[in-house]
């Protein structure tokens, strides 16, 4: 089993190599529902979010493309590119106006509410089921493509944040190793904060504040072991006691221990703190190592990842997946274009145009994966990583969770008013 | 008076007003150099961040991240601009958004001025309603108009394989159509040309009427050629306007042929990734023209009429 | 030098009025032909921009209005639920802290940035030698794309570096947090809100001055008027057609304001910069409730209709 499912991942490449031997008929016997490439055609639309600008659009066209079209030589495929900037405003008129996609690669996150009305298509009725793609993703990230038992969607390339510290500044102050767990952090903060005589802020002990407040939390809240939702997401779990314990760790690194001010770095700054040692630590995205790589190559070998430890293991991942639509004209085809993206060939194409991290396991052992260090190290931390999401009004209530830990980390509100005020903002959208 | 007295009349009254005298030009000297002072003083504030703009686009990401940033770039990275004129077909991006911001400029021109001079100088049943909803259409945000405006462009009868109740096809979705005709005019350039409209003179209108001018000549040849300012203003900013759209080109267009270059400047924002050097080298490249168009422009921004003679 | 009996300060205001647009002929029984044809003039005139404004945005409207008592999560038809998004929208503090900031925005922006905007078109209108100069300057925020501009104050409000809180300090005052500190985030973005204003506006003045007759200044000049005299009593009526445009359009252009704040602060720290807008924007978009964003930006109609009716009744621009 484990055989043939690799070789179904795997199908495309050989597919590209055997067609010209005549040997096309090799996925016929994988399952019933497979497809004849010869009998699939129409003419289908792609929006993507990914693949963007010259570099994307020639990867996708001049290379990955023309692979599809040899195996699937009756399909044309349309290709509409996006940014995830404008992801929800294309979606929306597409749904409005009845216009949908046939394939669309969205986030994580989005697929509860666009599976939960309708707008995607089963995909374990066009033959993709949980138990297979488990073999080949671990089961988190499979499951960041269900709603309600059925898989809505297949992962392609993931986002992830964790801690990284610098080891330099780590081991001038007497640390050899990143923390392992929050009094450890807490400390090291301490020890590698700098301040100027008159108290200004020269190096933050730990960065939270160059990515958003949300998912600055939502890493905190899984290394406590909290969640965000109870288990049939109907009900928020983050103002448990894990959760207020999450956001007053963040309050109490601001204002208790001091280590680092708000304000201090912002999402839209220019460079993450740790590329400059403006940051001793900090909660990171994994393409931080590509913007090493192009700014100061030189800190690249004192840049350590390391996984936030509390009671549990934090770590955080978003990511872009491909779906089906519902209303699709011609399924099969579409089906097979999402079958081609999430393929180990074109997802490794696509995550190394990125600097991303494959959602398949397999990848792990690709040489891009292998040469880039924090993508490696968030593939082989793949099963302690978390996502975002849960009920099907997920996308309604994201937004007004940064706003809630801005109020706890100012002050106005202690993290247990400001989680309880937000959990009752978020429970009237999951009742209305 | 005839036609052509009166226009010589216009006319000859912008050449004899040539030695003007501004009033400004009784102050002393020295209140001369303080308001200088005060205008490169303010000319400063707005340019600096332009500057800033132009010089970030000149540096290496390792410049980039650098602490504290520098001002002037230590290595002139004049490369940048080649490398972000490939990270896009930026060429057929700029020619679209030129078409577009053109085609537009030239419609709000001819219409809006054309109901700008009914609303001021004609007096007919419901002007005044229609003057107050042409301000009202402002009212209400883009983000909530652009929906029904994209149903409007999906359901248009008769385009893109719909019948003539709208159904079955795609509309003008995806073609010129809908990136030209809605943005085509907007209600504020009718409301500006008419506010010009209001500012002149009757006389030349009392005058032209009793020599039996019909209407849309009094509009086109005699109060027209004196507006030329608001011409040159409406003209600017409905380029600029369009120029600078993004939301509505990326929403109604899917093949990337009909995309435009705010489009492709959005290519530099990746989430979790800004490639700033190359979206200011992409932005100074798509705010040049504009500067050339404005200084351009200037050149109407001239006295349009005086009435000193006409009594 | 008194008052003359053509004083020429009056006979600029009698100018000024000169320009208000041609009344409705008084009541005569019958209108002539000529009349009759002038108002079918007036109507082939404005019908092609009442027929485009009409199919583009008028219908918009419309459906904007009847969304706003409906249920529109855009996945389902529309479900009318008559005035409950309206009771939510009020009991929503965030929303309702948007209508506050949004008219602090407004308050500020408008005044600062018209009063600027007129001075410097003035000034620019008197020949300088380096006039051209200082336009193409005072316009080009204008003409930026708003990201790259909001990048560009990141720049300038930066706590450690920013350029702000060095010139500060040279001069001995404290610098600040700006964006990301409560009390000075909402200052922060109405000062680039106003900065940003003032090239349009000036522009504006610019090409209305251009219609200014310039004997009013010369006899006014001879009159022995000062500069100042002369700009209240000639310069500010006669430029009374474009300041209500200016006023208008300012007033509309702040109570939608959004690209700063979606660039510079998203709304926050803690909701302290949201405007009715951005909340718009949230709710159709974010959320995808169609509905509520219609029926709130009903309330933005409602808001900016009543300030258009006031000002005019105010300004009388009609007689």
């Amino acid at each position: 089993m484990e055989v043939k499912s690799r070789m179904r991942r795997t199908a495309s490449v050989a597919m590209v190599a055997l067609l010209g031997l005549g040997l096309a008929a090799c996925s016929a016997g994988e399952a019933d529902t497979d497809l004849n490439p010869d009998e699939v055609s129409g003419e289908i639309s792609l929006l993507t979010p990914i693949f963007e600008g010259s570099p994307g659009q020639d990867l996708l066209e001049d290379e990955l493309l023309p692979q599809f079209y040899e195996e699937y030589p009756n399909v044309t495929v349309n290709v509409d590119y996006t940014t995830y900037g404008n992801l929800n405003e294309k979606l929306t008129t597409a749904v409005v106006s009845g216009l949908v996609p046939d394939v669309m690669l969205m986030g994580v996150g989005w697929i509860e509410a666009f599976a939960d009305k309708g707008v995607l298509a089963d995909l374990g009725e066009l033959g993709l089921s949980e138990d297979t793609l488990k073999e080949s993703y671990t089961d988190e990230i499979v499951e960041a493509g269900m709603w309600d038992g059925n898989v809505y969607a297949v992962p392609i390339m993931l986002d992830t944040r964790f801690g990284v510290a610098r080891m330099d500044i780590l081991k001038e102050a007497g640390y050899d190793s990143p923390p392992s767990s929050w009094e450890e952090l807490i400390e090291i903060a301490e020890a590698t904060t700098v301040r100027s005589s008159n108290g200004s802020l020269e190096r933050a002990g730990f960065d939270m504040m160059s990515l958003d407040a949300r998912q600055a939390f939502e890493t905190i809240l899984f290394s406590a072991g909290g969640e965000l939702f109870n288990d049939d997401a109907t009900a928020p779990a983050f103002n448990s006691d894990e959760g207020v314990a999450a956001l007053g760790l963040m309050a109490d690194l601001v204002n208790k221990y001091e280590v680092e001010d708000i304000g201090f770095t912002s999402t839209d700054d220019i460079v993450n703190p740790l590329i400059n040692g403006r940051a001793a630590m900090g909660i990171a995205h994994n393409n931080l190592w590509t913007q090493a790589l192009e700014a100061d190559e030189t800190v690249l070998d004192n840049l350590e990842p390391f996984v936030i430890q509390g009671e549990a293991s934090g770590m955080f991942f978003g990511g872009t997946l491909a779906t089906v639509a519902n209303n699709s004209k011609n399924p099969e085809a579409a089906r097979a274009l999402l079958e081609f993206l999430s393929s180990p060939d074109a997802a490794l194409a696509a995550n190394e145009q990125r600097g991303n991290v494959p959602a398949l396991t397999e990848l792990l052992d690709s040489d891009y994966v292998q040469s880039n260090r924090f993508v490696q190290f968030a593939m082989e931390n793949l099963d302690v990583a978390q996502r975002e999401g849960g009920p099907s009004q997920w996308l309604e209530v994201r937004g007004d969770f940064a706003p809630a830990v801005q109020g706890a980390l100012l002050g106005q509100k202690t993290p247990q008013e400001a989680l309880d005020d937000l959990a009752a903002l978020v429970q009237t959208a999951i009742d209305r | 008076m005839t036609l052509p007295t009166i226009k010589a009349l216009a006319i000859s009254e912008q050449v004899t007003v040539v030695p003007r005298k501004r009033w400004f030009h009784h102050a002393k000297g020295r209140q001369a150099a303080l308001i200088n002072v005060a205008l490169i003083l303010g000319s400063i504030t707005m340019l600096v961040p332009f500057l800033w703009m132009v010089l970030t686009s000149l540096k290496s990401p390792a410049e980039l991240a650098q602490f504290p940033p520098t001002f002037f770039p230590q290595e002139w990275m004049f490369s940048n601009y080649a490398a972000t004129l490939d990270a896009a077909p930026f060429g057929l991006y700029f020619r679209n958004s030129f078409v577009i911001a053109t085609t537009h400029t030239l419609i709000t021109v001819v219409l809006g001025s054309m109901a700008g001079y009914a609303l001021a100088r004609i007096y007919f049943k419901g002007r005044e309603a229609i003057f107050l909803a042409f301000i009202a259409m402002l009212m209400i945000p883009t983000y909530t108009k652009i929906v029904p405006q994209f149903l409007l462009v999906k359901f248009m009868p008769l385009f893109g394989g719909n019948d003539i109740l709208g159904q079955g096809g795609s509309g003008w979705l995806d073609t010129w159509w809908a990136l030209i005709i809605p943005g085509g005019l907007s209600a504020s350039a009718i409301f500006l040309f008419r506010q010009f409209y209001l500012s002149l003179p009757k006389d030349l209108e009392e005058a032209a009427r009793i020599d039996g001018l019909g209407e849309f000549r009094i509009f086109a040849q005699i109060y027209t050629p004196l507006i030329k300012p608001a011409i040159a203003t409406v003209g600017l900013l409905t380029f600029q306007e369009s120029w600078n759209n993004f939301l509505w080109p990326l929403l109604v267009t899917t093949s990337s042929d009909l995309r435009v270059i705010q489009v492709g400047l959005a290519v530099f924002q990746q989430l979790d990734n800004t490639q700033w050097q190359y979206l200011m080298a992409g932005t100074t490249m798509a705010t040049v023209p504009m500067v050339v168009l404005f200084i351009f422009a200037q050149k109407y921004f001239i006295q349009g009429f005086t009435n000193a003679g006409i009594k | 030098m008194t008052t003359t009996e053509r004083h020429p300060i009056r006979s600029a205001e009698a100018a000024a009025k000169q320009g208000s647009p041609s009344t409705a002929p008084k009541k005569r029984k019958r209108i002539s032909t000529a009349e009759k044809k002038r108002r079918r003039a007036g109507w082939l005139m404005i019908t092609p921009s009442v027929i485009h404004v009409g199919l583009w945005t008028l219908i918009p409207v419309i459906a904007t209005f009847y969304l706003s008592f409906t249920d529109y999560g855009i996945f389902e038809a529309p479900k009318w639920i008559w005035f409950d998004n309206y009771v939510e929208m009020f009991n929503d503090a965030v929303f309702m802290q948007s209508i506050g900031n949004t008219i602090w925005y407004t308050f500020w922006t408008v005044p600062v940035s018209m009063a600027v905007a007129v001075v410097v078109a003035v000034l620019l209108n008197q020949g300088l030698k380096l006039q051209k100069f200082y336009r193409t300057a005072f316009f080009l925020p204008q003409v930026t794309a708003t990201v790259a501009i909001a990048m560009v104050w990141l720049w300038i409000f930066n706590p450690q570096y920013g350029l702000l809180n060095a010139m500060l300090e040279t001069i001995g005052i404290p610098g600040q947090a700006w964006l990301v500190d409560p009390q000075w985030a909402l200052p922060s973005v109405i000062l680039v809100g106003a900065w940003q204003g003032i090239g349009i506006k000036m522009l504006i003045y610019i090409a209305a001055l251009q219609n200014i007759d310039e004997s009013l200044y010369e006899a006014a000049s001879l009159d022995g008027a000062s500069s100042i005299r002369k700009f209240f009593s000639i310069t500010v009526p006669m430029l009374k057609p474009a300041t209500f445009f200016v006023f208008i359009i300012s007033i509309i252009g702040a109570f939608q304001v959004f690209d700063q704040i979606y660039v510079l602060t998203d709304g926050g720290p803690a909701n302290v910069t949201t405007m009715m807008t951005y909340e718009v924007y949230r709710s159709a978009f974010q959320e995808f409730r169609m509905g509520m964003a219609s029926a709130q930006s009903v309330v933005l109609f409602a808001f900016l209709l009543f300030v258009t009716l006031i000002s005019r009744r105010v300004t009388k621009e009609e007689d």
